[in-house]
């Protein structure tokens, strides 16, 4: 029983009351916010008063007058307007809110299973004694970490279409909508797959060599070798590695910012994107939230989906 | 006396010479003729800059700190040290801190999140910024509901840095003021007009070939729309330039999305869709909404047509040009790769800057054409032109600086924005197209019509043949009898951003021109609703001077 | 170790071979874009364009320092620079000074009315939350107390997103630890704090330090809430970099510095933390 001692809320109560206070009731207050029209404004008063020096003398200007400061009075007024579910019905009505749902969909389907499964790929590839392979390993580091932000101006310059070092390819990596979403898709996979690789190649390891050999001598080939061997070993892995890759996937928003700014059109606006633009660049505040409320409602399904899984592999 | 004078006077030298050296910063130089040297450093090509020191106002005098432990922050176009609309505020910086014993901070914002950053300085009352670079059509949201400066009467004090809104045409100085109020401390001017490579359009072989293609003679420059399409489209795809072995296009423009392709359709639907007549009614000389109720005019028989038009045009140019941003496209005409761009001043003087690009020399410009009919609202009819006028245009940001009303230092960022906005500075700014800063203003164009030499441009490193037709295809726009209306009420930036989604969808194939703008209108319906209708019906009206 | 290798080394040769250029190929095309921002940062503009094929510095153009020189010297990229590190350092030891006790609790101890597995399952679920969700209402408690456009602010944003991954990772390091140590501690008739503090976090130390380093790089990348919650103050690295594709000209080689100066700090410390990036990426549930 030595383990129950009631210490035990010290050290939870911190991390707990932290994320009620920072997650759990923003998300709450946002929920209040979409139904609401908010509007801000400031009046403003100035006054003009005369500056002095340390002896407190005034100080004086070489045009003859004294130096004066201003001190700003001002006043924030906050209007806000019930508007009932009015900004929940107006998600139904905006076009650019199917069109961002279908861009999310079609860039997480494609963007995890592809790295899915090239991160396997590669996995196996280094899954063996290979000169250098640490090295090798060490660089494939480097795109999980890169600032998301910044490697999406960065494969702006190399995707540009006249004179980047794709461009002999010829394809509109950035003027079309399609081939801009492709364009999206293949900076995350070049972000994200060597995270995949990098969880399998680990997984890969920990299996143990007699089962490789014993799969050898029972004659299996690759194929077999895979659905047989390691299919089964990874599928935990595999299911952690998607959640955690859909969870991410879900967030898209540095990438095409930097990349396309969404476009052309709206062809590239992610949903995280199309909720930031409505809340922080138009102040529509109210309904972006109410935006908000959608991406958070599926995010939950899919945690309640996969929660006994959850409890298999962190338990 | 001689003795005595010439004794005076060598005191006085020698007195001047101390007092030079002494007083030469590492900015600024206070000279013995009564002039200041402002030295921009070797990132700036060491440039020097001489202004009257008295132009520098009654509190920037040699030895004083007027600003002595004032500290302004000032937002701006992202672009760093050395691009455009960012970099003559680091530039000028240090000058402007050596004059005053003041410290300026630059805060570079994206495009797109500039005019939001500033918008919520200010409606949040934090004042962070004591001054911001801003775009005309931001005005209706700062202007009216008083977070801008009055600048007037700081003009008048005679304290700070000397400019005026005299030396600028009536339809830039209009973007500059709010009901008749100075706000906007001179800088950009912005306006596009046509770039056209000469050697092209003047060659005879090509127009002999053209001739004979579409029957008429080669027009150099256009002066319909229809005719520049024929042009672009006769040179789209053949290989005119002989700077390199590829095939040429005929029209390059500035499409991507979210940042100021929307500009192109603007200048260009201006003659189609604005019905001319002697002044400002329902149906005349308005572009954007009914001014008798807010319905958006945006997908109007005309505009429908403009766009059609420029669907078409982009056919004549590189498909990539969907995802260019200004720099990409003018890049593509610098390089010798289009006959045709239409856009912003930047162009004129980028053409001069040999280190990017090849066609110094032959890079004409011209007032853009006018299209050969235009849509009369009144009576719902396209109506042919003979000689159709060109509609001149203010189209862009005119970047400029405006003082905050939060800010606790009026004053000193005024005297940091004036400053750059002296003749010579100015002048400069406009001279060298990495700065952004573009010309429309007495100084910057040439005799008889305004008051600079060609010999000046021609010093500063310019083709004599390209400044002649560049300023003066700028004078003509900014001077023109009909002028594109400036649309600057309240939420002006949000109308024209789904207008640029829709019209970018457009470019790429995901709408037709008619469900692009018929989508707009319904937006900006939206959009006008929850603004308030009347308000903006008010702003409207008074913007575009609408008597009812 | 169990590598596919353990067949007869006669087997090996052009297969192998084959492969090991397959992996060197793999590795260098992702390697390519830092290349890339390597090579452009180092021309001159007006090479750029010129400068075709792979652009190898001294070889295909003069390599210059002008573009980092002009870069680093403006204050504003300097300060930008302060901030992130500062942001992104408060917010990691925020994150573990509170994560880690919570981890060990979660790792140590029982808690009845919920099961310890929920819990942790309840931090984990946060570290899904979609962050935009949750920016507006931050947005607004900021202003309300007056924060915008703080440090402290973006500490106490970065800090929540990590905390999660903290606690969840810790705990799986805990759990690794042999009890018998502490339980000796608490036998001698010390203190749950003195077995937490003297016995179980030196042990856990090396992870600690590793949780440490990617929470500061996770941090170090965050743009949303930085965009949002800053406009003068505590502008951090995204957010000075973020508009570098000028409006009014295509300025590659200043967008490669830029950029670079936003990937080093990571990607270093990636580096630093190879060794635990496996475990730390999947929150613990696979060992690396």
């Amino acid at each position: 029983m030595r383990w129950t001692s009631n210490a035990r809320f010290l050290f939870l109560a911190p991390a707990v009351v932290w994320v009620l206070a920072f997650t759990v009731f923003p998300l709450g207050y946002s929920l209040y916010i979409a139904f609401l029209k908010i509007d801000s404004k400031t009046e403003i008063t100035r006054e003009r008063v005369p500056m002095f020096d340390e002896a407190g003398d005034p100080i004086m200007l070489a045009n003859g007058k004294q130096r004066m400061r201003t001190i700003i009075h001002k006043e924030q007024i906050n209007t806000t307007t019930f508007q009932g579910l009015k900004n929940f019905k107006r998600i139904f009505k905006d076009n650019q809110v199917a069109t961002s749902v279908r861009i999310t969909l079609t860039f997480i389907l494609s963007s995890v299973s592809i790295e899915l499964a090239l991160g396997f790929l590669l996995a196996v590839l280094f899954n063996r004694h290979l000169a250098g392979r640490a090295a090798m390993r060490a660089v494939m580091i480097l795109p999980i970490f890169a600032t998301p932000l910044a490697a999406g101006y960065l494969f702006f310059t190399i995707l540009y279409e006249e004179g980047g070092p794709l461009g002999f390819l010829g394809f509109p990596f950035l003027s079309d909508p399609d081939w801009a979403l492709f364009s999206v898709i293949f900076v995350d996979i070049w972000q994200w797959t060597p995270f995949c690789f990098l969880v399998f190649l680990a997984a890969l390891q920990s299996v143990p060599d007699e089962l490789y050999e014993a799969a050898v001598v029972d004659g299996a080939n690759g194929w077999q070798m895979l659905r047989m061997v390691l299919l089964p070993i990874l599928q935990n892995t595999i299911v952690i590695v998607l959640l955690l890759r859909l969870a991410e996937a879900l967030k898209v928003f540095d990438i095409p910012f930097a990349l396309t700014g969404g476009g052309p059109g709206i062809a590239t606006q992610s949903y995280s994107f199309l909720a930031f633009r409505t809340g922080i660049r138009f102040f529509d505040l109210g309904y972006a939230s109410a935006l908000c409320y959608g991406l958070l409602i599926t995010v939950m399904i899919i945690i309640m989906l996969t929660f006994r899984r959850l409890r298999e592999t962190y338990g | 006396m001689k003795k005595s004078h010439l004794s005076t006077g060598l005191a006085a030298a020698a007195a001047l010479g101390l007092a030079s050296a002494s007083f030469a910063g590492d900015a600024v130089d206070w000279n013995a003729d009564g002039t200041v040297t402002m030295k921009l450093g070797e990132v700036y090509d060491d440039t020097m800059i001489t202004v009257p020191a008295a132009d520098l106002g009654a509190l920037i005098k040699e030895g004083e700190q007027p600003f002595a432990g004032t500290e302004i922050t000032v937002s701006t176009l992202a672009s760093g040290p050395k691009g455009g609309i960012s970099g003559p505020l680091h530039a000028f910086r240090p000058v402007w801190e050596e004059l005053t014993g003041g410290k300026v901070t630059i805060v570079e914002l994206p495009y797109a999140e500039a005019y939001s950053k500033m918008l919520l300085d200010v409606r949040n009352g934090t004042g962070e910024y004591d001054g911001f670079i801003v775009g005309a059509f931001w005005y209706g949201d700062i202007a009216p509901q008083g977070y801008a400066y009055p600048v007037d009467d700081l003009i008048a004090s005679g304290d700070h840095p000397k400019w005026s809104y005299d030396v600028m045409p009536d339809s830039l100085k209009a973007l500059h003021t709010w009901e008749g109020e100075g706000f906007g401390i001179l800088n950009d001017a912005d306006g596009q007009v046509l770039y056209y490579r000469k050697s092209a359009l003047t060659d005879p072989e090509h127009m002999a070939a053209f001739k004979s293609e579409y029957g008429y003679d080669l027009p150099e420059p256009p002066k319909t729309w229809q005719q520049l399409r024929d042009i672009a489209a006769y040179f789209n795809g053949k290989n005119w330039d002989a700077n390199d072995d590829e095939a040429d296009s005929g029209m390059v423009l500035h499409l991507k999305v979210g940042e100021q392709g929307h500009y192109h359709f603007q200048s260009l639907s201006a003659s189609f869709a604005v019905t001319p007549g002697p002044e400002v009614s329902q149906h005349h000389n308005v572009y954007w909404f009914d001014p008798t109720d807010m319905t958006p005019m945006i997908n109007s028989p005309g505009h429908v047509k403009a766009l059609e038009f420029l669907v078409d045009l982009h056919q004549t140019g590189p498909a990539a040009q969907v995802g260019w941003a200004l720099g990409e496209a003018w890049d593509y005409f610098l390089r010798g790769k289009a006959v045709f761009v239409f856009s912003w001043g930047d162009v004129g003087s980028l053409c001069q800057d040999t280190a990017r690009s090849k066609i110094q020399g032959d890079c004409a410009s011209a007032i853009l054409p006018a299209s050969d009919e235009y849509y009369d609202h009144a009576t719902g009819e396209f109506v042919k032109q003979e000689n159709p006028v060109p509609v001149g245009n203010t189209t862009g940001g005119s970047w400029h600086g405006v003082v905050s009303a939060f800010s606790a230092n009026p004053e000193a960022t005024f005297s940091f924005w004036s400053l750059m906005a002296m003749k010579e500075v100015s002048l400069w700014n406009s001279q060298f197209g990495w700065t952004g800063v573009d010309p429309g203003y007495s100084y910057q164009f040439l005799k008889p019509l305004g008051e600079a030499t060609v010999d000046e441009y021609v010093s500063a490193g310019w083709d004599a043949e390209d400044v002649k037709t560049y300023t003066q295809a700028y004078y003509e726009n900014f001077y023109a009898d009909t002028i594109l209306t400036y649309l600057r009420i309240p939420g002006t930036f949000e109308y024209w951003d789904i207008l640029d989604k829709n019209l970018s969808a457009t470019m790429s194939g995901q709408f037709t021109p008619q469900e692009a703008l018929d989508q707009t209108a319904e937006t900006w319906e939206a959009i006008t609703e929850r603004l308030g209708r009347d308000s903006q019906l008010k702003y409207y009206q008074d913007a575009i001077g609408f008597g009812g | 170790m169990a590598e596919m290798a353990a067949r007869p080394v006669g087997e090996r040769g052009f297969g192998e071979s084959l492969l090991w250029l397959v992996a060197i190929c793999v590795t260098l095309a992702f390697f390519f874009p830092f290349y890339w921002a390597i090579s452009q940062g180092l021309r001159n503009p007006i090479d750029t364009f010129t400068v075709s094929g792979l652009g190898v510095p001294w070889l295909s153009f003069d390599p210059t320092l002008d573009n980092w020189i002009t870069q680093l010297s403006s204050p504003e990229s300097r300060r930008a620079l302060a901030n992130s590190t500062i942001v992104s350092v408060g917010a990691s030891v925020l994150a573990l000074a509170l994560g880690t006790p919570a981890a060990y609790a979660l790792a140590r101890f029982r808690f009845r009315r919920v099961p310890n597995i929920d819990i942790t399952i309840w931090f984990l679920s946060q570290r899904i939350l979609p962050p935009v969700a949750t920016v507006i209402p931050f947005y607004l408690v900021m202003r309300a107390f007056g924060l915008l456009d703080t440090q402290l602010a973006l500490i106490l944003v970065n800090a929540t997103f990590v905390l999660p991954f903290a606690v969840v990772i810790l705990r799986q390091t805990f759990l690794d630890l042999p009890l018998e140590l502490e339980e000796a501690v608490l036998v001698d008739g010390g203190t749950y704090r003195t077995a937490f503090m003297r016995v179980a976090l030196p042990l856990a130390a090396p992870s600690i330090a590793a949780t440490a380093l990617i929470s500061f790089a996770f941090s170090w990348n965050e743009f949303l809430f930085a965009i949002t919650l800053s406009s003068r103050d505590s502008l951090t690295i995204p957010v000075f970099i973020a508009g570098s594709v000028d409006t009014r000209g295509v300025q590659f080689w200043f967008m490669a510095v830029r950029a670079l100066i936003a990937m080093v700090p990571p990607v270093l410390i990636a580096l630093l933390a190879q060794r635990y990036i496996v475990r730390g990426l999947t929150l613990g549930a696979v060992k690396g």
